[in-house]
């Protein structure tokens, strides 16, 4: 039996990115699409609510970053279905931006890079996390794949900053350096050193990431500060 | 240098010995079932030379429980770390003595202009100066994290050769910035201060870490720095560093479970590579602040976990070691009780080595005075862990009937002078006054301590023999001429 496409399907949909339930946001999201729902309408009344409520509650302490990245996890697994159908209409919804997001090679460290994408996320940027240990050619091929608007890199270590200049530099050599933004992170990554190998910004952590990327990407938010 | 030592050193674990068998049972399961990944051939071949099985095209290690029980039965149940050409820094760990070692970090509050800034290859060598002088320090960690005023290509040895040429007592050594020439350099480095290779191998000097990157992953750097350390006869101190919630679990059991699968694939690893060699537990196992994401180091389950490490090591007999670490910004009560409440609890738990003193903000920032204070308040936690000591003439009955009942002192009796030094805690710097007359003027504690550590950087002069000092700088300057011409 078909369900019904309605506020409280939208009220459900948004309640699976808020309790972090995957199988349940796949199933609803596959029924509506069954009955009809315009892709649209199910992320941005539906799973966007829920990433919105999440954030709030993260920036209010209520919850804490298992959830978020959970949330943030079902609302990427949903709109990976819904994203399929909105291209095949030749419609566009609403991001604040598409970024890639790795460690940069010589370096496996997860945590911090994934902290920083999820609570991305929950600002309304689509993220594509590529990893860890990434050299210059995969973080093109990423870019270009993902046609992205921005570049995330992170280390924990001293040695791979130098490989972030070099996928920097290829930006350049390709002419694609003045379409991607390029914001860097982690330990030992200071602003001096953002300037000089040209970054646009650097983040100190997940809040001031998303504050200097909402600064890089024209982002006025109503809330005085990012959700983090 | 003597650590502290009394009846009450490894007198309290946060589990029972039942309870330390559940954990190892749990840990062998883990092993045996889903193994360690490793990504090395040289590691692949030591756990196969162990009796372990290797599957997924080498890449997977399953352990059995007979590979870890004769790794640890290899394992001596005490070591050294050797003061350079000086046996009165002589440290011995796992004999029941508790030791202080300094923390290292990014940033420094400058002990004369009250600036925070990056670390210099001068702080490099005022922490040394500072730790060397310092009475309850007994070891150190490298001074600083990075020299930010240095080329980061030859960093470590930089950092290495001013350390090496400032201080004899014994260090501990983590992997810092993976540069080509790093493990090399510094083992050559170590043997030059203390004459030579076989001198080195003989009296090992510094703790090497190696650490299993969680979960689950026997990482190739520090396959290196285990090759590079039992090659020369440095004693290893292995580790999880787990950090609970994001690259281990969330409860308290299973953070212990999973420390004990990654230290025990490294007991296997390293005893199979040269059987008895001499390695320690070490506890650094923060779990995740669920707000930033950081390792949160100050609080209760960082403190508690490295109590329970120390009793997985006590019921292997083998020595046990950790990071202590506030995740206070400043240094600050939170920085105080948080050291103090952890730090106790190591020492109550039987660590032997407690890396500590001196930073705070998880190796993000260091302070001479604040070094200068924690060398007292670690003074207290060696009072502490003397407890009460039972015989005869402490009993004092005879000076007890003598005294009382009023009117009748104490004050004038030869058994107040003969023990009130030894028995009372004299701290050098904490406040003991009466209320008014602190009112009427004091110097304020920070005051106190931050005049006592300029004294010693005014003052304190390196105990390191020129001729080691100039050996160790042609050293440094070849490294340099090779990387960077």
């Amino acid at each position: 039996m078909s369900i019904e496409i309605n506020e409280e399907y939208f009220e459900k949909l948004a309640l699976t990115v808020i309790d972090g339930e995957d199988e349940e946001c796949v199933k609803l999201v596959n029924e509506g699409l069954d009955a009809g729902v315009d892709p649209l309408d199910a992320v941005e009344k539906g799973l966007a609510r829920g990433i919105d409520k999440v954030g709030e509650d993260f920036g209010a302490g209520i919850i804490f970053l298992p959830e978020l990245a959970m949330a943030a996890d079902v609302m990427k697994q949903g709109t990976t279905i819904l994203d399929e159908r909105i291209k095949a209409s030749g419609e566009k919804r609403a991001s604040h931006g598409k970024v890639v997001i790795g460690t940069i090679k010589g370096d496996i460290h997860d945590i911090g890079k994934s902290v920083v994408a999820a609570v991305m996320q929950a600002n309304g940027y689509d993220v594509v996390d590529i990893g860890i240990d990434i050299d210059v050619d995969a973080f093109i091929d990423a870019l270009k794949e993902h046609d992205a608007d921005v570049l995330g890199m992170s280390t924990l270590l001293t040695l791979p900053l130098m490989e972030m200049e070099k996928v920097i530099i290829r930006l350049k050599e390709i002419g694609m350096r003045d379409d991607i933004k390029v914001i860097v992170g982690g330990c030992p990554v200071t602003q001096e050193f953002a300037d000089e190998i040209g970054a646009d910004a650097v983040g100190f952590d997940a809040q001031d990431a998303v504050f200097k990327l909402d600064g890089l990407m024209g982002v006025n938010r109503s809330r005085a500060t990012a959700q983090a | 240098m003597k650590g502290f030592d009394g009846k009450l050193v490894g007198s309290v674990h946060p589990i029972t010995r039942d309870e330390c068998k559940m954990v190892h049972d749990a840990a062998i399961r883990v092993l045996e079932q889903g193994g360690v990944r490793c990504d090395d051939e040289r590691a692949a071949k030591m756990f196969e030379d162990a009796g372990c099985t290797l599957e997924n095209n080498r890449e997977l290690v399953k352990i059995p429980e007979k590979a870890v029980m004769d790794a640890l039965a290899k394992c001596p149940g005490s070591f050294t770390l050797h003061g350079r050409n000086d046996p009165t820094k002589d440290c011995s760990i796992g004999t029941g003595e508790v030791h202080f070692c300094t923390v290292t970090g990014r940033y420094i509050d400058d002990i004369r202009t009250g600036e925070r800034r990056k670390v210099t290859r001068q702080d490099a060598i005022d922490g040394t100066l500072m730790a060397d002088a310092l009475e309850n320090v007994h070891g150190l960690y490298k001074p600083v994290m990075w020299l930010f005023d240095e080329e980061m290509i030859c960093n470590s040895q930089i950092l290495t050769t001013e350390w090496m040429k400032h201080t004899n007592k014994p260090g501990t050594w983590v992997y810092n910035t993976g540069a080509e020439h790093e493990v090399s350099d510094l083992i050559k480095m170590w043997q030059i201060a203390v004459g030579g290779e076989e001198e080195m191998r003989q009296k090992p000097h510094m703790l090497g870490h190696v650490v299993v990157n969680p979960p689950r992953v026997i990482d190739v750097h520090y396959t290196d720095w285990l090759i590079g350390f039992c090659d020369s006869g440095t004693p290893l101190s292995i580790e999880s560093a787990l950090m609970g919630g994001a690259t281990g679990p969330a409860t308290r059991a299973g953070m212990l479970v999973q420390c004990m699968v990654e230290i025990y694939s490294l007991v296997v690893q390293s005893q199979s590579y040269k059987p008895g060699h001499p390695l320690a537990f070490c506890s650094f196992n923060p779990a995740m602040d669920m707000r930033t994401g950081l390792w949160a180091t100050g609080t209760p389950e960082y403190g508690i976990n490295g109590g329970g490490i120390a009793a997985m090591a006590k019921y292997h007999n083998i020595p046990v070691v950790g990071f202590g670490m506030s995740d206070s910004c400043e240094f600050d009560q939170q920085t105080a009780h948080e050291k103090a409440l952890k730090n106790y609890n190591y020492a109550l738990a039987g660590l032997s080595w407690i890396i500590d003193l001196g930073g705070t903000a998880g190796f993000n920032l260091v302070s001479w005075p604040e070094m200068v204070l924690e060398n007292e308040m670690v003074a207290y936690i060696g009072e502490y862990l003397k407890g009460i000591q039972i015989d005869e003439e402490r009993l004092s009955v005879d000076t007890i009937l003598k005294v009382g009942p009023l009117p009748g002192s104490y004050m004038k009796e030869k058994h107040t002078r003969k023990w009130f030094r030894e028995e009372f805690f004299m701290p050098e710097l904490n406040n003991k006054e009466f209320f008014e007359s602190w009112q009427r003027g004091h110097v304020e504690l920070q005051e106190k301590a931050k005049q006592k550590a300029l004294s010693i950087l005014d003052n304190h002069q390196s105990p390191v023999a020129a001729e080691i000092q100039q050996e160790l700088d042609s050293y440094l300057d070849f490294c340099m001429q090779r990387d960077l011409g």
